[in-house]
């Protein structure tokens, strides 16, 4: 299978007043075409900060330090640098070609304004043109029938209406909706484009299962579930079909029975549209159920990539091994992993997980294991293989 | 709650408060002997030379009780007695006065609303860089100022100093004599806005050149406040979850911040203008004071001197009424901000 994204040596780093934090040390990751990808780990691993690096969205005061992101845009056939693009070029990207789906659904969501406005925003800015032209042939269409009088006094209004929403559907910003679009009065001569934004956020919403989406679409934040919220943040996420979604810990403010339900619509998603998913969790339970591959990360460094069956049945780092450990299963008992997480402002010299290594060798102390590809699509870094 | 029901229980809420005060200020004016109070019942010139009469007439030797139900009903049959301070019946100062202190509330509010609101918001999308400092500095000059100080030394420089560059004053004299002649229409007797309708430019600019000083004097403490205040609710906002969402959708920065932290950082600078504006009425005695702007504020002050106690009694029903009024807007802008706030309850 082609990649998707192909992360090189991406370093990211939070300069504070405390020190230096090496929130990602040297990663190397591929997403491929039309795979779920799994990334597990400890809180703190990272996880968030390789989803918010490819979206260059790194919180200040962090900064991606070097490394390089490439995007294989399928729709243009070309290879994009993520981390070379101007800033206007990579907007274009951001929640059409990559989106993703934060962690908390309560605070995902902007409280003022309804469910359906903040769906819409992405139709309005991602494919204006195409709302354009789906105006414009609603307008012909009333221009095409009845002969009543005020059908003909309003034609010429119609006419120039048509006219105005072509230029749009032809794109490249021409001048009359754009000063148009300044002009708070006349901004509403543009509602065409809102209306049939609101009609496609409708269509989304339903296919993310959301009952009545034509009321849901009115609501405020406040005025829905937690799953409900979940799912709207998908299908706004959804809503320009991008080649990856990126999904940061999707279930785990909800409970079991929504959990579940959610799952089942990650899957069916990629199922129906064949995008790439990144699954960002700390659940192994989740990751099995849903991930074609698993990324294992600890304190900031990739230690393990596998199939999922590879990974659940010949785990070979032993943090992974630690990890498998400690997922809890009737009559086994409990395993914790012995010491604590890596500080993140001093890491362990060498292999960062030495300090907790049952196998670990003079050598982890001092030398930086690499990623090696051991079995077939099996890379683990650690001096054991 | 339907918008129209809300607004009517909030006016008439406005009686019990308006009783409550002059019930108040009413029941401190009975400390004075009989012949002060006279006034409150006078409504011309001659019934001053015989105040026994009044006395007589209205029984201000009567129970607390029965003389403020005999005022109430002057007040309510439009009666609200004789102004010493001004030498002119209570219910016509306050037409004649009301222009001046609208005035100054006209250019006073939106400078502290829209500046405030400006320039908090880039103090907090521009945090520790120059342009946060500086507004820091500018701030914390503008708070630390009391505003009688900054009125007087204002005047000290502008009017002393620069001799007779920004004067006190509505207008100066040559264009007062010229406002009042038949050549000038009183549309509305609010200077600036009355120049604009009779298209003249010369009666504008001294209107302008007579505000500078009072409208800074009012303004600068709110307006500081009221941008740090957006500086610190519009940082809370830009930290929430929903700004990654926007930027993530690929907005740009400019929509992210304008539209999406904005409109949330607004909620709480919302609730505390409510109690700002109440509070300008004050800022008003003493601004309108320094500057001989004369005004309900200039007015009150004067009254107070002068032991007016008609007049004292009208500004403290113009406060009350002011502030239910004002709360009452602040209520309903509240709402249309925040659809989590519904009219008359609290958050979901
Ligand atoms: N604003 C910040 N300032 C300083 N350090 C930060 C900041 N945000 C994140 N970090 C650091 O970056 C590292 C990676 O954080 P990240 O959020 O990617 O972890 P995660 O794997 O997503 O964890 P979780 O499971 O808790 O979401 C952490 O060590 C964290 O301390
Ligand atoms: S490199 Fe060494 S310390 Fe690190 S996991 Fe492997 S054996 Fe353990
Ligand atoms: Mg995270």
């Amino acid at each position: 299978m082609e990649d998707l994204v192909r992360i090189r040596d991406l370093t990211v780093r939070f300069h504070t007043y405390e020190g230096v934090v090496y929130a990602i040390d040297d990663l190397d990751l591929d997403i491929r075409q039309g795979e779920t990808l799994g990334i597990v780990g400890e809180t703190g691993s990272g996880k968030t900060m390789t989803a918010l690096a490819i979206l260059r969205l790194i919180p200040y005061p962090g900064r991606i330090e070097s490394g390089s992101i490439v995007f294989f845009d399928k729709g243009l056939r070309s290879e994009l640098e993520l981390l070379k693009l101007s800033e206007d070029k990579m907007r274009s990207i951001r929640g059409c070609k990559i989106s993703m789906v934060f962690q908390e659904p309560g605070s995902a969501l902007n409280p003022v304004y309804t469910i359906g406005d903040q769906i819409s925003e992405v139709y309005l800015l991602h494919q204006r043109q195409e709302l354009g032209r789906q105006a414009k042939r609603r307008i012909d269409s009333l221009l095409g029938n009845g002969g009543t009088l005020a059908a003909s006094i309003k034609r010429p209004f119609w006419r120039w209406q048509s006219r105005l929403y072509n230029k749009i559907a032809e794109g490249s910003n021409p001048l009359e909706p754009r000063i148009l679009s300044h002009i708070p009065l006349f901004r509403r001569l543009l509602w065409r484009l809102k209306d049939e934004a609101g009609l496609l956020t409708v269509s989304m919403l339903k296919d993310v299962e959301i009952p009545d989406p034509d009321r849901v679409a009115g609501r405020y934040p406040h005025e829905l579930s937690g799953g409900m919220k979940q799912r709207a943040v998908i299908a706004m996420a959804l809503a320009c079909s991008p080649e990856l979604l990126i999904a940061d810990e999707p279930t785990t403010s909800l409970d079991v029975t929504i959990q579940a339900q959610m799952l089942e619509l990650f899957r069916r998603i990629k199922a129906d549209r064949g995008a790439s998913v990144l699954f960002i969790t700390h659940n192994l339970g989740v990751a099995a159920e849903v991930c074609d591959r698993v990324a294992v990360m600890y304190a900031g460094r990739l230690c393990e990539v596998a199939g999922v069956e590879e990974i659940f049945l010949h785990p070979m780092h032993p943090y992974t091994k630690a990890l498998l450990e400690a997922v809890p299963m009737p009559g086994k008992e409990l395993q914790t992993i012995p010491g604590a997480l890596a500080d993140a402002f001093n890491p362990p010299p060498g292999c960062r997980f030495h300090p907790r290594c049952p196998s670990a060798m003079p050598t982890c102390q001092h030398e930086r294991p690499k990623l090696k590809e051991v079995a077939k699509d099996h890379m683990v870094a650690c001096y054991l293989y | 709650m339907e918008l129209r029901s809300y607004i009517i229980r909030r006016v008439l809420l406005l009686i019990p408060v308006l009783i409550g005060v002059t019930l108040f200020i009413f029941g401190i004016t009975m400390l004075f002997p009989p012949a002060q109070r006279a006034t409150l019942y006078v409504t011309n010139m001659r019934q001053l030379s015989d105040l026994p009469a009044i006395i007589q007439k209205y029984g201000l030797d009567k129970p607390f009780f029965v003389q403020y139900g005999t005022w109430l009903n002057q007040v309510l049959h439009g009666n609200l007695g004789w102004s010493r301070a001004i030498s002119m019946p209570v219910a016509q100062a306050i037409p004649h006065l009301l222009p001046a202190t609208l005035e100054l509330a006209i250019f006073a509010v939106p400078l502290i609303v829209l500046v405030g609101i400006f320039l908090g918001t880039k103090a907090a999308t521009h945090k520790d860089k120059p342009l946060d400092h500086g507004t820091r500095v500018v701030a914390i000059l503008g708070w630390s100022l009391p505003s009688f100080w900054l009125g007087l030394v204002l005047m000290m420089i502008f009017y002393g100093y620069f001799s007779g560059l920004l004067p006190p004053g509505r207008l100066g004299v040559q264009m007062d004599i010229l406002v009042d002649s038949a050549a000038f229409i009183r549309y509305t007797h609010i200077n600036t806005i009355d120049a604009i309708l009779n298209l003249n430019g010369p009666v504008l600019l001294d209107a302008l050149r007579h505000l500078i000083l009072p409208v800074m004097t009012l303004s600068v403490i709110n307006m500081a406040f009221i941008m740090r205040l957006m500086r610190s609710s519009m940082l809370e906002s830009l930290g929430k979850g929903y700004i990654l969402t926007a930027r993530a959708k690929g907005l740009a920065e400019k929509v992210v911040v304008n539209k999406h932290a904005r409109r949330n950082a607004l909620i709480p600078v919302i609730t505390v203008s409510g109690y700002l504006f109440a509070g300008l009425a004050s800022g008003a005695v003493i601004t309108e004071t320094i500057f001989s702007f004369k005004g309900i504020g200039w007015w009150a002050w004067q009254a107070a001197v002068m032991l007016d106690i008609p007049s004292v009694l009208a500004f403290a029903l113009f406060t009350a009424t002011l502030f239910v009024v004002i709360n009452l807007l602040v209520d309903i802008l509240y709402t249309r901000v925040d659809p989590r706030v519904r009219l008359g309850g609290a958050v979901q």
